[in-house]
């Protein structure tokens, strides 16, 4: 299997993208080569739907294109960046279109909630990742369940209620509580 | 947005980030974070907290026929690429001759469909049934028996269009329905194929836009 790129390759990922505020398609097309397997990965989880996603993944490039100016001014992490433009992306289409997240959703549904990273996460850089992995895991597992449910398939509360069989309310204080439990922990 | 109230705002930034956040409280919250640099700043700060998540996920290679459609929409000429898949189309032949089965399935709806097919496993049990709509513009996809799909596989599902690639359709629900929509491409093959097949693939479907494992299912089209 190939290498995926991790959060390790922010230095280059950042270098292409100021490079497309330049209208460089060369570094343009590295770039999507780079990046668009983890975009549509997250992409076929939030819309349930790998033609659906693929779609999306176009809309999100041409984004890219046409906004990379912005980055460069912006100077945050350029994977960060291009992981919430493909996110917001997701959720507007599913809002245009009411698609719950359960639909279609099942057959990934028994990986829905990955309480073990994946393999592929050895490509990552250490720092972030590993930080973030020690916070998840120092949660309780109802409130890093939800966490991820709502997170990586784009659940709202009350489908991630609905998967869990659990009361809405309970749901959505155990998002609230893990958020603030992960923020005090990251910052620790 | 009430920034005398910091734990509360960061919340919802966090919500918003999550995606927990909906409906006319996540329009709201979108707007003053474009409007308030002091809110788009808890934004970015959960958007890169809780971004290793998304690393989590095995990557998906997308089809190749994706980034020629983005070369094109901003205006730059696409390559041209050709993929030899008769392969795959020799093995969807052979699944259909070894008698897997075809069976069709009328239904009165309202508007009804323009064409259909129903995969059955070899026992004849039945598995899928698959609706073009009538304006062919969307896939139908509906489960009728218990499916099981191994843990990191998926079952895609292709068009057979003749003396042609197959062209995937998207992926197969385990339960319930889903509506794949078509785009051009998909389109002008499933008006042509005579066939849909379902595939074996690794999760997320077929990393290379032609079938990669096993053809596991040939249904006829069957057009109203």
């Amino acid at each position: 299997m190939a290498q995926f790129a991790g959060m390790d390759t922010e230095p280059e990922v950042s270098r292409l993208l100021v490079a497309c505020a330049r209208q460089d398609r060369n570094a343009f097309q590295r770039l999507y080569e780079l990046t668009s397997p983890r975009l549509l990965a997250s992409l076929i989880r939030l819309l349930s739907n790998r033609a659906a996603a693929e779609d999306a993944l176009q809309d999100v490039y041409v984004q890219v294109w046409r906004r990379a100016a912005q980055f460069s001014s912006d100077r945050g992490s350029a994977w960060v960046w291009l992981i919430a433009i493909a996110r917001y992306r997701a959720f507007d289409l599913r809002r245009r279109e009411r698609r719950p997240a359960t639909d279609g959703a099942d057959a990934i549904e028994s990986i829905a909630a990955d309480e073990e990273p994946h393999e592929s996460r050895m490509a990552l850089g250490r720092g972030a990742t590993a930080a973030l992995d020690h916070c998840l895991a120092a949660l309780q597992e109802q409130q890093r369940r939800c966490i991820l449910l709502s997170y990586q398939n784009g659940m709202s509360h009350a489908e991630v209620a609905g998967r869990l069989g659990e009361p809405l309310g309970s749901v959505k204080s155990w998002i609230r509580r893990g958020l603030t439990a992960l923020r005090r922990c990251l910052e620790s | 947005m009430n920034r005398n109230d910091p734990d509360t705002l960061d919340l919802l930034a966090a919500e918003f980030v999550l995606g927990t956040l909906g409906g006319a409280a996540r329009r709201r919250f979108d707007r003053a974070r474009q409007a308030d640099p002091f809110v788009g700043r808890r934004v970015r700060a959960w958007e890169v907290r809780l971004a290793g998540l998304t690393f989590r996920l095995e990557p998906v290679t997308p089809s190749p026929a994706v980034w020629p459609s983005i070369e094109r929409r901003i205006g730059a000429a696409p390559a041209r690429r050709r993929h030899g898949l008769m392969a795959a189309v020799a093995a969807v032949a052979a699944a259909a001759a070894l008698g897997l089965g075809w069976f069709l399935w009328q239904e009165s709806r309202e508007p009804p469909p323009q064409a259909q097919a129903l995969f059955a496993d070899e026992a004849g049990r039945s598995l899928w049934r698959v609706e073009l709509a009538a304006d062919g513009r969307t896939v139908e996809v509906s489960t009728i028996g218990a499916i099981e799909v191994p843990e990191q596989r998926s079952r895609e599902l292709w068009a057979l269009p003749p003396e042609a690639a197959p062209v995937s359709l998207g992926l197969m629900p385990a339960s319930g329905r889903i509506r794949l929509a078509l785009d051009e491409r998909q389109q002008a093959a499933i008006g042509l194929a005579p066939n849909v097949a379902v595939s074996d693939e690794p999760y997320g479907g077929s990393p290379t836009g032609a079938p990669t494992g096993a053809v596991l299912h040939v249904a006829a089209i069957a057009r109203s």
